[in-house]
């Protein structure tokens, strides 16, 4: 019972210390978007407006006031579930909201095909260490980890889109909203293949470090097949690492996923998060900000949740 | 000679140059209307079918309200396809007549009498009245850009003249008035309170709109006659490549405005127009005239001289252009092409430097940002040409914001992008009178001034061409604009589409004579 309290004591813990982080960070997303040179309504502006209609601008953003007041009531309408209006007038809520589930959906289907590849792949490296397969995926490992999303991108485009024509060359929206399926092959690709350098030699590793635990040693003497060690004895242990694997790469797979949306014209939230940069919208930036940090901290969570639970009466 | 780094750039960007020139050979002769890899349909237009367009434009921007500031091209797009203005450019006049089938203005040029075309009438099937046209007119006026889009109209100076007619008034004499009024002058019926989606009067009729990306059905009854499409499917894209790419793996049949580069890689490619669309950007060198050390005329002149022009169009605008000759408003059919065109001739540049005192051991920043394409690689160019006169330029590359905030309108030396080039009198009145609002170089002439107050305060045609004659010699000879060429404005379209756009500026939105072969 104590074990338990403690447990979920820590859980918290971490949750409480991940939320002081989000909050931090949004301070640091405002600040950075405030201190770039140009502002909101500069941006919106047409060229060559006057002073009196910039002052007037700026007063109707908002951006006369200072920047702690601005943030202030921003992170006020935040916990009210109120992310305040873009420098253009929509409601952060729609454009992020309309966006997101179309990045959550690529980064989604990108992070699935990693792990899965990255385990199978690991696995089959290790059945037979140090042997031929083992360093071609190796080698093949670290070539991936080193491939920007941009190339892998264009590389597919050209390959599959332009000279093959096989598949959709970029992710047009039908008049419901949704992307077709087959428009989200190459962008998931684009998304998963550089992330599966660093996911395989995780596993790989983990793996080599399972194999030489005691009982994995004793199923060994006890003459289990290869595979079947693989599946009942070495994979179990490595679960928490591929979660841990996992979860650190859905920052990168957000992040290439932005990169990875502007070439295939994806409507995801990367496409929002740009222009909103380049219009020094600081509100739908750090809304942006906010519920992709929520997301993440979510799934950060949800694997310490699994490693937790796997190493559950280990220590 | 000492092969420097600097040196073997230069060597890089001549090469690539040639290249581009040699994969230009075939293209572009730099005078056509139209260049294609592929030609267009053969054939009478037919109609029917849904043409798909790409156009550029960031969700985050996106906006539906015709009176908006739509930086959306895409947004444009299906506005100009839903609604109509009083006025739309035209080929060879201008403006030509829209909402407003003719217009006539008093003798002394401040009144404009707009008359609405007969049978003109939204899409719910009710007439278009003075009414609405005076509504829609004042909403426009009200926005923050309504004192620039009706320039010297006050909301009071919009009245209707009986049902079928409305009078503008100007604050002061304005012969440009009807070409002012173009493409911004949108029609909705009077007390739209919902104006996103609201019923217009335009060549297509708004049938679903999501995120940026809409489907306009062919108004049959349209009052200038029933357009051939069916339909036009509008969509928006964030990047030129990406939608290069749509057109290429056919989900689309124009990608519009993508620029130079990306026709580029259209050229010798099966199947694809690449339709050229004329003095479409300006990307002038403005010096400053007001003061600094360009603001004696002969030093403007000997920069004027030391620029190769020819390479400038072939390398920072890959081909897709022509020369000028530092005057704005190339595409007015006033423009004065019998001016000498001016040329490169470095030893008279170096002897109107020395003559003008111009101190060449020091070192100029030349200040650009990337607004159109090419912009910045014209300033490079043009920085290395100026070193053969002896003249030291940094080129300073600068975010778009920071130029607007910092250079723009200030700085002694700098690139500018100008998207609308088929009236002299517009640059005259925005960029180079006497206390204009844009006035990018500080210009105060009054001989300019002069011959600008004449141009467009006189009815008499004789008179106005003299005058537009002047101020253009005037412009030419010392002006702080060194104009060395304009960019084409660059459409690519799949080779079933026939009769597409092919006026520059806003005039790539008019799709409703474009037809769709089988």
């Amino acid at each position: 019972m104590p074990r338990i309290v403690r447990r979920v004591t820590r859980l918290l813990g971490l949750l409480g210390r991940r939320v002081v982080l989000l909050a931090v960070l949004l301070v640091g997303v405002f600040a950075s978007v405030t201190f770039l040179p140009r502002d909101a309504a500069q941006s919106t502006l047409d060229r060559g407006a006057s002073a009196a209609e910039l002052a007037a601008r700026r007063a109707q953003l908002g951006l006369d006031q200072p920047l702690i007041e601005r943030f202030a009531r921003w992170m006020g309408g935040l916990l009210t579930g109120d992310l305040g209006t873009a420098a253009r007038g929509q409601p952060v809520a729609d454009v992020v909201l309309v966006a997101l589930p179309n990045t959550v959906l690529l980064g989604g289907l990108a992070l699935g095909l990693t792990v899965i590849v990255a385990v199978t792949v690991a696995c089959l490296a290790t059945l037979r260490p140090g042997g031929p397969l083992d360093r071609l995926i190796s080698a093949t490992a670290t070539v991936t980890l080193a491939l920007p999303e941009f190339v892998v991108a264009s590389v597919l485009v050209l390959v599959f889109a332009l000279w093959a024509g096989l598949l959709p060359a970029v992710a047009i929206t039908s008049a419901g909203g949704s992307v077709a399926p087959q428009a989200l092959i190459l962008p998931v690709l684009a998304v998963a293949i550089p992330q599966l350098g660093w996911n395989v030699r995780l596993v790989r590793a983990a793996l080599a470090d399972e194999a030489r635990a005691p009982h994995v040693d004793a199923a060994q003497l006890d003459g289990l097949s290869r595979s079947r060690l693989l599946v009942r004895h070495l994979l179990p242990g490595v679960l928490p690492a591929v979660a841990a694997a996992a979860v650190t790469s859905v920052g990168l797979v957000l992040g290439g996923a932005i990169v990875v949306e502007a070439i295939f014209n994806y409507p995801g939230v990367g496409v929002v998060l740009t222009q909103a940069v380049q219009d020094r919208d600081a509100p739908l930036v750090a809304g942006v900000v906010a519920l992709t940090g929520a997301l993440i901290l979510g799934l950060l969570l949800l694997a310490d949740a699994v490693r937790a639970w796997a190493t559950w009466g280990t220590r | 000679m000492e092969l420097t780094r600097r040196r073997l750039l230069e060597l890089g960007a001549g090469m690539g140059a040639g290249l581009v020139l040699a994969s230009c050979a075939g293209g572009g002769s730099g005078t056509g209307v139209e260049s294609s890899a592929a030609p267009g349909p053969a054939g009478p237009p037919r109609p029917g079918g849904t043409l798909r367009v790409g156009a550029l434009g960031k969700v985050a921007a996106i906006i539906q309200d015709p009176h908006g500031s739509q930086s959306n091209e895409s947004d444009y797009l299906i506005i100009a396809l839903a609604y109509d203005p009083l006025t739309v450019p035209g080929d060879p006049r201008t403006v030509t007549p829209r909402l407003a089938s003719s217009w006539e203005a008093s003798p002394d040029l401040r009144r404009h009498r707009f008359a609405l075309a007969e049978g003109a009438r939204f899409h719910d099937g009710s007439p278009v009245t003075s009414a609405d046209v005076v509504w829609s007119l004042q909403r426009l006026r009200a926005t923050p850009a309504g004192a620039s889009r009706l320039p010297g109209i006050d909301p009071a100076g919009i009245a209707a003249d009986g049902p079928n007619a409305v009078v503008l008034t100007s604050n002061y004499p304005n012969a440009d008035l009807p070409l002012l009024v173009r493409l911004t002058t949108f029609v909705l019926k009077q007390d739209t309170a919902d104006v996103a989606g609201a019923p217009g009067t335009g060549p297509f009729r708004l049938e679903s709109y999501r995120q940026g990306n809409a489907r306009l059905v062919r108004n049959d009854t349209w009052y200038g006659g029933a357009p051939l499409l069916d339909a036009v499917d509008v969509r928006i894209f964030e990047s030129p490549q990406a939608m290069v790419n749509a057109l290429f793996t056919g989900e689309i049949d124009v990608a519009s405005n993508v620029g130079p580069v990306a026709a580029r890689t259209a050229q010798g490619r099966d199947g694809i127009q690449i339709v050229r669309r004329p003095n479409d950007s300006a990307l002038p060198i403005v010096m400053r005239v007001a003061d600094g050390p360009f603001a004696d005329a002969r030093v403007r002149e000997a920069f004027r001289l030391a620029v190769d022009r020819d390479a400038m169009v072939a390398q920072a605008l890959s081909g897709f252009g022509r020369i000028a000759n530092d005057v704005m408003g190339t595409g007015d059919p006033a423009y004065a092409t019998d001016l000498p065109q001016r040329r490169r001739d470095p030893a008279r540049a170096v002897a109107l430097l020395d003559e003008a005192g111009f101190d060449r051991s020091a070192r100029y920043q030349l200040i650009t940002a990337d607004e159109a394409p090419g912009q910045g690689e014209s300033a490079i160019l043009f920085a290395n040409q100026l070193r053969d006169i002896g003249v030291g330029i940094d080129v300073v590359r600068q975010d778009l914001g920071t130029f607007y905030d910092e250079t723009w309108l200030k700085a002694p030396l700098y690139t500018t992008y100008w998207g609308t080039n088929d009236s002299v009198t517009f640059f005259a009145s925005k960029t180079m009178i006497s206390g204009a609002g844009q006035n990018e170089t500080g210009q105060q002439d009054p001989a300019f001034d002069t011959a600008y107050q004449q141009a467009v305060s006189t009815a008499d045609e004789q008179q106005r061409t003299s005058a537009l004659r002047r101020l253009q010699e005037i412009e030419h000879q010392r002006s702080g604009y060194l104009l060395w060429g304009m960019a084409d404005g660059v459409d690519l379209a799949s080779e079933k589409v026939g009769d597409p756009p092919k006026l520059a500026g806003f005039g790539r939105v008019q799709f409703e004579r474009t037809w769709l072969a089988d």
